[in-house]
Formats: C-alpha cells, sequence, structure tokens
C-alpha cells in the first residue's frame, strides 16, 4: 500500500497566455483509487492528458513507478504499465467487441491465440462474454463504456487513468460501473478518476484531490475534503449558504 | 432442435475460422487450371491482365484499405520497379528477377521518406499530397534523359531488348509463363493479407484506422506500423511494375506511373472490398474486362470510356454495397456454410 506508482511534481501546462495547470504536485499509492474533481475548466483534463502522455507538459515532471514519463508519448506511456479510457469512449466500430479487445494484448504479447484467450477472460470478467462477436458500433452507450475499461485491462496495466465513467449513464449504470471500477481495484491495479459525479467520487475514492483555476486546492479523505471552505467555494462560488451549516 | 443446435456450434464456428484460407486455395488451384483450358492468346493475355490487376489492387489494400488512407500515388512504386528492373537489365545485365528486388527495396525507401510526413495528413489531405509525389516523380522522369549517365529516356519511354525464350531475362515467347508468374505474385500477395489481417500489425491497422487516438493509448505507434505497412505495399506494387515492363517489354512514364494506374488500383480495391483479402481480386475481377470490353467495342473513339464506368461501378457500390462487392457474397458464402455444417 505505500509503495508509491505516480509521482506528479510541479506540472504546468500554458495553452498561449493561458495557464491551464498551474504547478501541480501529488503522488499515488500502489492499489489506491484517487479522485481527481473540481469544476468546469479547472485543468483536470489537462493534467490527465499530460500524465496520458497525450499532451506535453510545459514544466514538471511525471515518474511512474520510479520511473520518468515526463512527455513520453503515449504508446510508451500504455507500454510502461499506464492504461487510459476517453471521456467519449472510442470504440473502433468496426471491428468486434473481442478483435476491440485483442489490440489491447498486443501491446504486450504477439502470441495471437494467446491474446484472445486473455481477452476473453477480461470480456467475461467485465460482463461483456456475450457479445464478444459483436460489432463495436452496435454496443449500447453503456457497453462500449464497458468495452474501454476492458479494453484498457487488456494492456494489463498497472494504472488506470478514466476520464469521466460514468458521464451520460442512469443512476443504475453509474451504479454497476462503480462495482465494475471496484472489482478492477481488486485486481491490484491502482486507478486514477476524474469525475464530476460527486455521488460516485465519494463512493469510490480512497482520497481525493480538488483542482480549480489550474490548481491544487485540496487533498485529503472524500467526506473530510468536499465540507473545506475552499472546495465549496470553488463549486459553489463565495457567497454559498451550506444547508444545515 | 436445440440439442441439434448445441452440436452444431463447434463445426460451424471451426468451419468458419477456415473458411477464408479455403477459399483462397480453391481460387488460386482453380486459377491454376486456366491455361489448360483457354488457349486463345487475346483471351489468355486478358485474364493476364486481370491477375496484374488483381495483385496491384491487392497490393495497394495491404496498406490503404487497412489504415483506410486513400492512396492516389501508388503508380509512383509501380514506375520505380519498372524502370528499376529495366535500367538494371540494360545498362548491368542483371536479371529482372534480382532488379525487381532492388526496384522494390528502392520503392520501399521511397514509401518511407514520402510517408514519415504525410501519415499525419487525414482525408483528401494525405491523397493530394500523394498524388502530388506521384506526378511529380513522373514530370520528372518524362522530362529527363538523363541523369547521372543513366539513360531514362523521358517520355520516349524504355524497349525491353528481345532475348527470345529466356527464364533469366524474364523473357518468353508464350503467354503461358507469364500467367503463372502473376497467378504466383497474387497468391503470394494474397497470403500475405490473409497473414497480415490476424497479425499484430492489422491489428495495430485496423485500430488505427477505427480510432488514432484510441490506438495509441492501446500502445500502437501509428507512424510506425503505418510506415511498415506502406513500405510492404510499396514493395509489392514495385514488383508488379517490373512484371509489367517484362510483359509488355515496353514501359513509359504515362502507363506505368500515372495518375490513371493509381486510380485503377484503388477503385478495383475499393469496389471489391478494401480492407479484405478477397475484395480487390473481386474487384478487379468485375472491372478489368469492363474496361477491356469498353475499349474493345468503341476502339480509339471514345478514349477514357472505361473511366466513365468506373465511375458508374463506384456510385452504384458506394450507394448498394458500401463494404464492396464482396459484402453479399460473403454473407452468401456465411449461409451455405452454417447450412453445410449441419
Amino acid at each position: 500500500m505505500s509503495e508509491e506508482i505516480l509521482r506528479v511534481e510541479g506540472l504546468s501546462k500554458w495553452f498561449g497566455g493561458l495557464q491551464a495547470v498551474k504547478d501541480v504536485s501529488f503522488s499515488m499509492h500502489r492499489g489506491e483509487i484517487l479522485g481527481l474533481i473540481g469544476p468546469n475548466g479547472a485543468g483536470k483534463t489537462t493534467a490527465f492528458n499530460m500524465i496520458a502522455g497525450f499532451l506535453k507538459p510545459s514544466a514538471g515532471s511525471v515518474h511512474f513507478a520510479g520511473r520518468d514519463m515526463t512527455g513520453r508519448k503515449p504508446w510508451d506511456v500504455c507500454k510502461a504499465g499506464v492504461a487510459r479510457t476517453f471521456q467519449l469512449s472510442k470504440p473502433f466500430g468496426d471491428m468486434t467487441v473481442i478483435d476491440n479487445l485483442m489490440v489491447g494484448g498486443f501491446a504486450r504479447h504477439t502470441d495471437r491465440s494467446r491474446n484472445r484467450d486473455r481477452a476473453l477472460e477480461v470480456a467475461d470478467f467485465l460482463g461483456l462474454g456475450p457479445l464478444v462477436e459483436t460489432e463495436a458500433q452496435n454496443l449500447t452507450a453503456f457497453d462500449r463504456r464497458r468495452l474501454e475499461l476492458a479494453r484498457a485491462l487488456c494492456t494489463e496495466p498497472e494504472l488506470l487513468l478514466m476520464d469521466e465513467v460514468v458521464a451520460g449513464a442512469t443512476p443504475s449504470e453509474a451504479e454497476e460501473m462503480v462495482k465494475l471500477v471496484r472489482k478492477v481495484r481488486d485486481r491490484g491495479v491502482s486507478i486514477l478518476i476524474v469525475e464530476h459525479v460527486m455521488k460516485v467520487i465519494m463512493s469510490l475514492s480512497d482520497r481525493v484531490i480538488v483542482f480549480d483555476h489550474g490548481e491544487l486546492i485540496a487533498e485529503g479523505e472524500p467526506a473530510a475534503v468536499v465540507s473545506r471552505p475552499e472546495v465549496l467555494k470553488a463549486y459553489f462560488g463565495e457567497n454559498h449558504d451550506i444547508p444545515g451549516a | 432442435m436445440n440439442r441439434f443446435a448445441a452440436l452444431d456450434k463447434t463445426p460451424q464456428a471451426r468451419g468458419l475460422r477456415l473458411t477464408q484460407t479455403h477459399v483462397l486455395l480453391v481460387i488460386v488451384a482453380g486459377l491454376a487450371f486456366v491455361p489448360l483450358v483457354v488457349t486463345d492468346s487475346f483471351t489468355l493475355h486478358s485474364i493476364i491482365m486481370i491477375l496484374f490487376f488483381a495483385y496491384m489492387a491487392t497490393s495497394w489494400n495491404l496498406v490503404c484499405g487497412y489504415v483506410g488512407q486513400l492512396s492516389l500515388g501508388h503508380a509512383m512504386f509501380n514506375g520505380v520497379g519498372g524502370y528499376v528492373s529495366v535500367l538494371m537489365f540494360t545498362q548491368l545485365g542483371l536479371s529482372p528477377w534480382l532488379g525487381m528486388l532492388f526496384g522494390g527495396l528502392l520503392a520501399m525507401v521511397l514509401a518511407v521518406l514520402i510517408g514519415l510526413p504525410t501519415f499525419r495528413l487525414k482525408g483528401p489531405y494525405f491523397t493530394l499530397t500523394m498524388i502530388a509525389f506521384a506526378e511529380i516523380v513522373r514530370i520528372w522522369v518524362e522530362n529527363t534523359n538523363d541523369f547521372a549517365g543513366i539513360p531514362l529516356k523521358g517520355a520516349e519511354g524504355l524497349i525491353v531488348p528481345n532475348r527470345g525464350d529466356d527464364f533469366w531475362a524474364f523473357q518468353f515467347s508464350g503467354k503461358v509463363p507469364y500467367y503463372y508468374i502473376i497467378l504466383t505474385f497474387l497468391a503470394l500477395a494474397l497470403a500475405a493479407t490473409a497473414w497480415m489481417e490476424r497479425s499484430k500489425l492489422g491489428f495495430c491497422l485496423k485500430a488505427i484506422r477505427g480510432d488514432r487516438d484510441a490506438a495509441e493509448a492501446l500502445g500502437v505507434n501509428p507512424t510506425r506500423y503505418t510506415s511498415i505497412a506502406f513500405a510492404l505495399s510499396a514493395f509489392m506494387t514495385a514488383i508488379g511494375g517490373s512484371f509489367y515492363a517484362q510483359f509488355f517489354r515496353y514501359i513509359n512514364p504515362e502507363r506505368s506511373m500515372g495518375l490513371e494506374l493509381s486510380i485503377d488500383m484503388a477503385v478495383m480495391a475499393i469496389i471489391g472490398g478494401q480492407g479484405t483479402v478477397l475484395g480487390p481480386l473481386l474487384g478487379a475481377a468485375i472491372l478489368t474486362p469492363i474496361a477491356e470490353l469498353a475499349r474493345g467495342a468503341f476502339g480509339g473513339g471514345l478514349l477514357g470510356l472505361h473511366l466513365v464506368v468506373y465511375g458508374f461501378a463506384l456510385m452504384a457500390c458506394v450507394l448498394y454495397f458500401p463494404k464492396g462487392a464482396i459484402d453479399p457474397l460473403r454473407k452468401i458464402f456465411r449461409k451455405i456454410a452454417g447450412g453445410g455444417a449441419k
């Protein structure tokens, strides 16, 4: 539990004159679920994309399991053991579910039948078993999300970065997704999750960090963090009334 | 009924997995007997042209069909193959069998050099860039009589000196040897495509076609895998160019690296079914005879009429079989294969 899997130091990103992420530092332990929250435009996704290799940081560093991954390309980040999902799921539409999953497997192994067996296993694990021969474009929105998660798992990650897992999901789907994420963590995968839906973050995360205007403004246990004045201010503005306060 | 359904499952699944390989073997084996039946020289010539275009469309499909990038510059690799093997034969006396390997290698190098800066381009931008590169090469050859001591002979073209019936000179008096050579090339190209489709390379290419960002997140370096496939495709296309040169014993820039050839390759693969193993073969089998008949029927009177035919075929295809003419055949075949398992 105490081993560090991700360390982010002084991470910054400028888009022209705008600084989207300002000198952010945090770290994650192995096996942890860390929630990253903040209002719209807080720089959550920018930070997320820098860790995943999709954006080059303007300054700062990202270390994964002791290895410097700063500014590495997405495919190198993937091979180092960091997988990601996208906010809008991006299935390979004209490929079947099983073929989608096998792409993930090929990141580590070239043996086709091995990848197929493993993809079938992951599909069963996440409840995609009956759908393996379906073309991804014919899946429901929620099954696409499931596929996205399964595909990421097929790359055998140690750290999984998840962007908005329940956006647009019904309450019961959201509940199921929470269960799936827990199942994934129980396999020993550490998870960094960016999420808007407070209920999900509160029930999933071991710890949360809060972004506002590109800065990290709070860090700690979910229940404790969301009652802090600076967090409430970021979400609700200066003159808010806390019900029951 | 249920009992039977349960029993059917395994053989059916196994049958489907072998289907493609079986169809491939049957087609190639069937084609091997054609010269025994067809003795008329003109008909055999026409069938050789069908196989040649099937081979070229298959080579084009190897990268463009699977990555979904429309290259209309592949004729450039055909030209490189033809010119290198012919020049090595006339200048150095090297057998075209070896010369075509050098042509293939040069085409590979050219493909990677062009590919590295252009693969980032998407859709029409990539297509236009490829046309531009191919046209630059064509125009350069057309206007260059002599390059560093190599007699390119410009628009006049190159003639392969006649050596009679000589295997090492890749020259035969009859059509039958050419037939078996191009059939072998085609069989190898189809086998390479079938192998690639199931390999890591094939999965990576299809992933890039599906969604580039998602592919990258799953460990696929798009530039690397597209370059590998593009180089393979260029190599195969160049080998086809050498065959073309030896078969006609004459090449010129217009015929062997013109835009028309690029369009032929692309349209045949698209109409037949790009991104499938047998689609390009089917496309060539449909379109080459139509083009030949149009040329034959109207003679020199209506030049380019076959292009109009292509246009209509393409429109019909996009409207009715967007996945290519292979798609309905596949469905029928699946039904037969499913019924056969019972």
